[in-house]
């Protein structure tokens, strides 16, 4: 068994979330890796007109599966590279879902348009809550991020805003805002199920580009310095603060993104979106996919989104969606994404490795 | 007018030690482990459900008030030894996940088991009524879960800060590694602790499931207030969560006075408003994890 003695210093460390990914500098995607990305969109698109033929519940099971990829990746942007473990993602969620119910219902349908303020509004409500929170760390900022986001659940639910300023309604209160169309962009209608896919598909494929590119920028690597040794940074001369703020500030962005994706493919705007509950389930994801490594928790969001359509049938499907976390949690650590890269390099040892876990395992039950 | 704010302040502080009971094993557990344990909620669940069963099979809440605490404190042990355990030197964010997926399971079981619909564990007779506390007529079940909650956080408050055990807790939550080198069995502590506070969380779920209700998403409704409590105390602080607890029942019952919809607003207000001028928690270190 471990002894104690490295138990307390591991924890210490962990708690600066240090040892969750490889070292500082390397590179976010190989090459490969970016291969490999284009080629997974490159099936979906081909699958997608084959889903819409014979079985258009796919598409629909997909393109969630793609916006909460997008979410998750939003995530882990700020909590696997900056370190910051935010629980209330779900507010810039919101918050972008309802900027474009809005939009959609009282200015424009255009993509070109919404999507833009969608992400705006991510941004915005980001900073807002990032300024009053990047102070704390670790658990505290997770729960002051938290304590946010459930104020502005409350203030969505009971539509606070619309008595603020006397009107009838603004958020629609706990029934949400109903019957919000598609997207176009101009002399495109995206009102078909198949091409608003192709519309998420492309959005989230730009973002991830976007965010490997920023996290293997300097900015990126100072983000990687702060979450491996803040204390260090400091004195090195940087603002922690700042790019902390930063940092959370473009996560919210493309949350709020993949609000404005959201709410128009169920076409309602609830308050739910913005309920601690996907705050959590969207951590479940990262660590799930594997965090710090950006594509791993797009990879467990759509999992879990998965799992939840398909399971959805069975009596018991809790049940099995919470044991898979259990026991992932328990035998990959590093989640999917590791485990897919340890197999990758050592295929024939899998097996092997497989049995040395459980072993291992046994062991530390046993103390 | 006196008469409602007297009858909230009452409502406030049962609720507010019942809560400490659900806060206090939450502390405990993160203040000696780094667990961040979200089946707590799960585990007050159980223990109101175990209560249900108990009491409709036995026919006796005083048997279930007994019965189902060692029920769940078994089963508290069962998940420490075989899931939390192995975990144990990794880093904490991973037991969110782990106990994420217990409470994930434990509310798929107790739809199974249980069914989905809200129901209520009958109170004994002697303690049904009501009496007058000055211009107040309060009910007798509220009275008792207000005496009784507080007689067990006080026993536990004197016995952590006097008894040997206590003592052994507290250095432990202190220096893990010093005691273990003094050759005590820092695990069985670890395990100890985990089960005192799925017992003190599984009497709370009884004791309150025969005032609020007793259905599937109690858990997760309990674990955030739970959470607010531990937080604004400070984290590991079991002083701070009993102050924090009466003040979020305080909260919660006012609010209810004032405006419903708004508790929520005005727990998280609270908290946020504590964290911004105290980064770490009324009671908390002063070098937050």
């Amino acid at each position: 068994m471990k002894s104690v003695t490295t138990l307390a210093a591991d924890l210490k460390t962990a708690i600066g979330l240090g040892e969750t990914t490889g070292p500082v500098g390397e590179q976010v995607l190989s090459s490969q890796g970016r291969l490999a990305a284009l080629v997974v969109a490159g099936v979906l698109a081909a699958f997608a007109p084959v889903a819409e033929a014979f079985e258009p519940f796919w598409l629909n099971i997909l393109t969630r599966m793609l916006v909460f990829a997008l979410l998750a990746l939003s995530l882990d942007f700020v909590f696997g590279y900056a370190g910051l473990l935010s629980f209330g993602h779900a507010a810039m969620f919101g918050a972008g879902g309802y900027t474009a119910a809005l939009a959609i219902r009282e200015v424009t349908t255009n993509a070109l348009v919404v999507l833009p303020a969608s992400m705006l509004v991510g941004v915005v409500v980001a900073a807002f809550v990032g300024w009053f929170s990047v102070r704390a760390k670790g658990i505290y900022f997770a729960m002051l991020t938290l304590a946010f986001a459930q104020m502005f659940y409350v203030i969505v639910f009971t539509d606070l805003p619309a008595t603020a300023l006397g009107v009838e309604t603004i958020t629609g209160g706990d029934d949400g805002l109903f019957g919000i169309p598609l997207y176009d962009v101009v002399g495109i209608d995206f009102g078909s199920r198949l091409l608003y896919f192709y519309l998420t598909l492309a959005v989230v494929l730009a973002s991830f580009a976007v965010l490997v590119r920023v996290a293997n920028s300097p900015f990126g690597r100072t983000m990687q310095g702060i979450r491996e040794n803040e204390e260090r940074m400091r004195f090195i001369g940087y603002d922690i603060q700042r790019y902390k703020l930063l940092a959370f500030s473009i996560s919210g962005g493309f949350a709020g993104l993949a609000g404005g994706l959201y709410v128009p493919f169920q076409s309602v705007a609830q308050p739910g979106l913005l309920h601690w509950t996907i705050s959590g389930e969207l951590v479940v994801m990262v660590l799930l996919g594997g965090m710090g490594t950006l594509w791993g928790p797009m990879l467990g969001g759509a999992l879990v989104i998965y799992l939840e359509e398909r399971l959805a049938g069975f009596a018991t499907w809790e049940i099995i969606l919470g044991s898979v976390f259990v026991v992932v949690v328990i035998f990959a650590p590093r989640g999917l994404a590791g485990t897919l890269v340890s197999v990758k390099n050592d295929p024939r040892n899998a097996i092997d490795n497989a049995k040395g876990a459980l072993r291992n395992y046994a062991e530390k039950v046993r103390g | 007018m006196i008469e409602s704010v007297l009858r909230a302040t009452l409502l406030g502080l049962q609720l507010g030690v019942t809560l400490a009971l659900v806060a206090a094993g939450l502390t405990l557990i993160f203040g000696m482990m780094d667990v961040i344990n979200f089946a707590h909620g799960a585990l007050y669940m159980f223990g109101a459900y175990f209560g249900l069963l108990v009491a409709e099979t036995l026919g006796s809440f005083w048997l279930a008030l007994v019965i189902a605490p060692l029920i769940v404190g078994l089963i508290g042990a069962g998940i420490e030894v075989l899931s939390l355990r192995p975990l144990y030197g990794r880093n904490p964010l991973y037991h969110i996940l782990l106990t994420f997926g217990i409470a994930i399971m434990v509310q798929g079981i107790v739809v199974q088991v249980w069914g989905a619909r809200s129901r209520r564990i009958p109170a004994p007779e002697l303690l049904t009524g009501s009496v007058s506390i000055g211009p107040v007529t309060y009910p007798i079940y509220w009275l008792f879960v207000l005496v009784l909650s507080t007689v067990l956080i006080g026993a536990i408050w004197i016995a952590i800060e006097r008894s040997d055990l206590g003592i052994l807790m507290r250095a432990s939550a202190h220096d893990t590694e010093m005691v273990d080198a003094l050759g005590i069995d820092v695990k069985r502590v670890f395990t100890g602790v985990f089960v005192f506070g799925a017992v003190l969380a599984a009497v709370a779920g009884v004791l309150l499931g025969a005032s609020r209700s007793v259905h599937p998403g109690m858990g997760f409704g309990v674990i955030i207030e739970a959470f607010v409590i531990v937080v604004i105390g400070g984290l590991g602080s079991f002083k701070g969560a009993i102050y924090a607890a009466l003040l979020i029942g305080l909260v919660i019952a006012y609010g209810a006075l004032i405006a419903p919809a708004l508790t929520d607003l005005f727990i998280f207000g609270l908290m946020a408003a504590v964290l911004i001028v105290k980064p770490s928690g009324l009671f908390g270190a002063t070098e937050a994890a």
